[in-house]
């Protein structure tokens, strides 16, 4: 199972990974209490200080998608990030669509587009 | 002419015939790929004509210094009173021969890059990061674990008690200094190990499969020839457990057949390893090589052979001028202690001789 990171990406690395991997655990391809790698072994990999990738498992940690266990690594721990409000859920929905909108495509584009991404992610059949 | 000596000279025979299939082997890398290709750069058309056919000469000629050491080798051999040494200095040339072939390696590709390809030589784009664990159990067979464990085990307990039969006449430098000495072997495969599990595996996400594969099955490799020393240190302890009780007529007779088949073992066991390498090469010719992304620029924090870099998480760095290796690294304080308890066990079984 890979994960991509992409050096035109404007995203920082550490951000990448995390949205990797929350990628990862909506589409089912990491179920709960799949382990992940060590962040020495992904900060080696990706040849990135480790820092930058203990910052994306506190991220996913503070989502509650993984609990990070000290001396034997990190495992999913749900496939549903913590309790947000639904403003915060919106908020950066909003933003994605501003940018389409933005970029001159007509709604039903749009829309197709967000069901094709939304089928992509696996969580658009249920 | 002594026992020992007859298996070494047969031994350093074998390992020369050996030696020279590694210098042909060695010496065709830079073309596996094609003439295209110089090791992992794209070249030039013109590159084997013209500046790259003296690259290739230095490269082949580096290939011949670890032979330097056959000079001591062969006086250990046939000066009885130095016959100790000569199994360390094989040990040591294989080991330079490694080092050697890898810094080799790295220098050539060093040299041949600013007359490469130049689009080839730009940093993919895309990585594709493995989220597989690679931890040391992720990689043990509990069998051979558990085989290794139990033989050792036994061995200890003949070995105690046969000195605790007799405690008053025996040397307990004598009866345990092989076994101990064994046992921080395996130790040492175990930290080989985890050093083989530590090599970071960068892939693009072209072919990432392909890269992937080949990267994996070089670690498996690595791991069970790690596992292979492994199992024949323990055959030593076992070996030793009962040789030690054994009369000294016997001990000849015992002796011989244990050299004869370390020798087989080592005559089959070269040409497995010889067959597996060729599967590793046809699986590593797959992929396509490319340059990497180096986010923590590398050449600029690691411009000697050792550097210290916390931020860093690898081991080895590749700096302005070769491989620099990391001191700020767990592996590498894991690998000092190592080498300060080597040094440790010999002055203790040394003490009082």
């Amino acid at each position: 199972m890979f994960l991509t990171i992409n050096t035109n990406d404007p995203r920082p690395i550490y951000q990448q990974v995390a949205d990797g991997i929350k990628e990862l655990i909506a589409r089912g391809k990491l179920p709960q209490g799949a382990p992940l790698p060590p962040v020495r072994q992904l900060a080696a990999d990706l040849g990135v200080n480790l820092n930058t990738i203990a910052i994306a498992y506190r991220e996913l940690q503070k989502d509650g998608l993984i609990v990070i266990k000290h001396g034997s690594g990190s495992v999913v721990a749900s496939s549903t990030t913590t309790e947000r409000s639904p403003d915060d859920l919106r908020r950066p929905l909003r933003t994605a669509l501003t940018e389409l909108v933005l970029a001159g495509l007509s709604s039903t584009k749009i829309l197709s587009m967000v069901i094709r991404e939304l089928r992509t992610v696996g969580r658009g059949n249920k | 002419m002594h026992t020992a000596t007859e298996y070494l000279v047969l031994f350093y025979i074998f390992f020369w015939v050996v030696r020279i299939r590694g210098c042909v082997r060695r010496g065709r890398q830079p073309l596996l790929r094609g003439p295209e290709w110089f090791f992992n750069v794209h070249v030039q058309p013109d590159f084997y004509t013209g500046a790259g056919k003296k690259i290739l000469y230095r490269y082949w000629m580096r290939m011949l210094i670890p032979f330097v050491l056959d000079i001591p080798i062969t006086v250990a051999i046939f000066t009885p009173s130095y016959l100790d040494y000569a199994p360390w200095l094989l040990i040591a040339q294989a080991v330079l021969i490694h080092i050697n072939h890898v810094y080799s390696v790295d220098k050539a590709e060093r040299e041949a890059r600013p007359i490469a390809v130049p689009e080839t030589e730009q940093p993919v784009d895309s990585m594709a990061l493995s989220l597989t664990p690679r931890r040391l159990r992720d990689y043990a067979n509990p069998k051979v674990e558990w085989a290794l464990a139990l033989a050792n085990i036994v061995a200890l307990a003949l070995l105690f008690r046969h000195y605790f039969a007799d405690p008053q006449h025996q040397n307990w430098r004598v009866v345990f200094a092989v076994p101990a000495f064994y046992l921080y072997l395996q130790v040492g495969m175990l930290f080989v190990k985890s050093v083989v599990l530590a090599w970071r595996t960068p892939v693009p996400q072209t072919q990432a499969t392909e890269h992937m594969e080949a990267r994996e099955e070089t670690r498996k490799y690595y791991l069970k020839m790690c596992d292979w020393y492994r199992a024949f240190v323990a055959a030593g302890i076992v070996f030793w457990s009962i040789v030690i009780r054994i009369s000294p007529a016997e001990f000849n007779r015992v002796s011989r057949i244990w050299l004869a088949a370390w020798l087989v073992i080592t005559v089959v066991g070269t040409f497995l390893v010889e067959i597996k390498r060729k599967q590793l090469v046809t699986v590593a010719l797959r992929a396509r090589p490319v340059r990497m992304p180096d986010f923590l620029h590398e050449s600029d924090i690691a411009r000697w052979p050792v550097c210290y870099q916390p931020s860093a998480p690898m081991l080895i760095l590749k700096g302005a001028h070769g491989y620099s290796l990391n001191l700020a690294n767990t592996l590498a304080h894991l690998g000092a202690a190592y080498l300060a308890g080597l040094v440790v066990l010999f002055a203790l079984l040394r003490m009082g001789r």
